[in-house]
């Protein structure tokens, strides 16, 4: 079966700004935001994209929505090229791919009440006006907002965090789409919110069988909502396997630290030393080899020279480090 | 152990729109002297209001309603606010969530350094020259670093800095508002290992303020669970993520993911917060409270002793074990 996203190789890069002497070199530094990356997603899937700050992991996101141009490589969804869709084809492709914001404050217009912002994307792709009504209550409904009326005059300001995310979901979700991007959908939202928004998520995939691709810092939000995980680092996917597996198991130096700097809500914990050192750096300069070499407590001569590439470690479960095959 | 810090019912109000708003109402608190506790409470709960009181730096249109502050038995709110305010660093300092609120990005890290150990602590500029080098390296800065800007560092670099300068003059108390909330994962975990170090090498007091309870269990042997502008429960932090004894702490932790646990549905906790101009009547969290009596509408609940060291401000506390048992499975089954 055709995937419904697939990419080769896929880039993106962003111009720096340039200082005098590079100008007069005539160079155009450019930093590497997504470098190289292959992904497959089924239908029906839920992926996540784990990653730090800097990793690259929103741009992802916005490239497979086609939100920004690819730098290079391939995408692909339903075995179209996305970078080749034409206007009629990309108001199509506009229904079936939706993005759930951020933060929910930010990504509605304070002014419009509920009822306008959940009808946004109807009336951006032209939907007659009669059928408004009902589809924003039923989207409103389906997000676990069980009284619609009580909400549809409400102004943005007038409910909770919690709530407003609901109708953010509900947004995205009233055009019918068939995949969804969600990026850190509740990390702006306290723990006991947080907590009724993860459940909604993992009812509504299974309920409407969407195919969904969930970014966020945080990998016990994936855990929740994602079958399989990525993970990301300074452009390359570093890890990926199902996300189970990949918690309990982590092969990668990095994911193992990641798994390992998440605190418990409970006293006895895992308190040793992380196994990775320092902080991220900068895409615009990456390091030769592999990239996390100066962060990693293993790196050995062959980190330097070559760039891992992923390898199988397990079925389904792929890792990027010398490590594997030394 | 000595008692560094005790607050006793402490109220803070804000006046908006013509209309008082108890911020902080009725708060006790106590802090032994070389012991971290932590303060966590969701957005809205008062616990920065709390935090701000307690360093006598409160904005212009709160003011302290009632109770006092002690301070190694020093009343703080019979201080006039000049003095309390040329003792701020030395008595309390502060870690602020952004480093950049806290470091001037125009002087170099030296130069901040040494305004606070000589203009506040009084030192000669080559003993705080010394003195900054060997706070950089209690905080795992490299001391050379002490010659660069604000800029050049990373987040996590700046949240150590601001440690470093908030240690400077060995302040008796140290409150951090949310240290680690805007840093990604890894360097999250290498400032609470610095602070940890901190509080295991230097024997550092100091109160934590945050909205995730796994940072307090990762790094606070006493927690505070404030809710609508009251402590609700309090107590070591062993005794109360493993046994909590308030609704809205079994709450928290029903609501908060465990990696170290099998997926499990979480537990939200419905409703929200009260509208603190209007609070209700009776127990604060009786609106979103499973387990809530038609008592729990009259009167607000006293902190009963539910363990050594263990209070909860709860009507039910007593029957604590079997609404923790309740409180972990799904809504549609039966309150007990």
């Amino acid at each position: 079966m055709t995937p419904l996203i697939q990419s080769f190789g896929l880039r993106k890069s962003f111009p720096l700004s340039r200082s005098l002497p590079q100008m007069l070199r005539g160079e155009r530094p450019t930093l590497m935001a997504v470098d190289g990356i292959d992904l497959t997603i089924q239908r029906g899937d839920s992926v996540g994209l784990v990653g730090e700050s800097g990793s690259g992991k929103t741009t992802v996101g916005r490239l497979l929505l086609r939100l920004t141009p690819l730098s290079g490589g391939q995408l692909t969804y339903a075995g179209e090229h996305i970078d080749r869709m034409g206007p009629a084809r990309l108001r199509g492709f506009r229904r079936q791919a939706q993005l759930v914001f951020q933060n929910p404050f930010d990504a509605v217009n304070p002014r419009f009440t509920i009822r306008r912002i959940v009808a946004e994307p109807l009336i951006n792709l032209g939907v007659p006006r009669r059928e408004h009504g009902e589809r924003v209550a039923e989207s409103l409904r389906l997000v676990g907002l069980a009284e619609p009326q009580r909400y549809l005059d409400s102004l943005p300001h007038q409910l909770s965090g919690g709530e407003l995310q609901r109708v953010v979901l509900a947004r995205a979700l009233v055009i019918g789409p068939e995949f969804l991007v969600a990026d850190e959908p509740v990390s702006m939202l306290d723990v006991s919110v947080r907590a009724g928004i993860l459940n909604l998520m993992r009812e509504l995939k299974q309920r409407l069988a969407l195919t969904s691709f969930t970014i966020s810092h945080d990998l016990t939000l994936v855990r929740y909502v994602c079958g399989r995980t990525l993970v990301m680092y300074l452009g390359r996917i570093v890890e990926e396997g199902p996300t189970e597996e990949l918690i309990l198991r982590p092969a990668h130096p990095y994911t193992r630290a990641l798994v390992a700097a998440v605190p418990r809500p409970h006293v006895e914990q895992p308190r040793e030393r992380l196994p990775i050192s320092g902080a991220i750096g900068s895409g615009s300069d990456p390091p030769s080899g592999c990239r996390l070499r100066a962060r990693c407590p293993y790196a050995f001569a062959r980190c330097a020279q070559e760039e891992p590439r992923l390898v199988p470690v397990a079925p389904g479960h792929l890792s990027a480090c010398h490590l594997h095959s030394a | 152990m000595s008692t560094l810090l005790a607050v006793d019912n402490l109220s803070v109000a804000y006046r908006r729109d013509g209309r008082a708003i108890r911020a902080v109402d009725g708060v006790d608190l106590t802090l032994p002297a070389g012991v971290m506790l932590g303060l966590v409470g969701e957005s809205g709960c008062g616990k920065s209001t709390l935090a701000r009181a307690l360093m006598g730096v409160l904005p212009g249109n709160a003011r302290i309603a009632g109770g006092s502050i002690r301070l190694a038995g020093e009343d703080l709110l019979a201080m006039a606010p000049a003095a309390r305010r040329a003792r701020l660093w030395r008595d309390i300092s502060f870690v602020p969530q952004t480093a950049m609120n806290a470091l001037d990005p125009v002087y170099r890290l030296r130069d901040q350094m040494r305004e606070v150990l000589t203009e506040r602590g009084g030192l000669p500029r080559a003993a705080a020259d010394r003195r900054a080098e060997e706070l950089f390296g209690a905080v795992g800065l490299d001391p050379r670093r002490l010659e660069d800007f604000p800029h050049q560092f990373s987040g996590g670099m700046r949240q150590r800095a601001t440690i470093a300068m908030a240690l400077a003059l060995s302040p008796k108390l140290i409150i951090a508002d949310e240290p680690v909330t805007a840093l990604d994962v890894i360097v999250q975990r290498q400032v609470l290992d610095t602070l940890r170090a901190l509080g295991r090498d230097l024997g550092l007091s100091a109160i934590i303020v945050t909205h995730d309870i796994s940072v307090v269990a990762y790094l606070c042997s006493l927690t505070a669970v404030m809710y609508a502008g009251r402590i609700v429960e309090y107590g070591p932090t062993a005794a109360l993520t493993r046994a909590p004894a308030h609704p809205y702490t079994m709450g928290l932790m029903n609501a908060s993911p465990d990696l170290d646990r099998a997926v499990e549905t979480l537990v939200a906790i419905d409703g929200a917060p009260p509208d603190l101009s209007r609070p209700p009547r009776g127990c604060r969290f009786a609106p979103r409270c499973r387990f809530a009596l038609p008592a729990c509408r009259e009167s607000e609940p006293a902190a009963v002793a539910v363990g050594d060291q263990h209070r909860s401000a709860c009507l039910r506390a007593g029957e604590a074990p079997a609404l923790r048992a309740a409180a972990g499975r799904a809504r549609t089954e039966a309150a007990p």
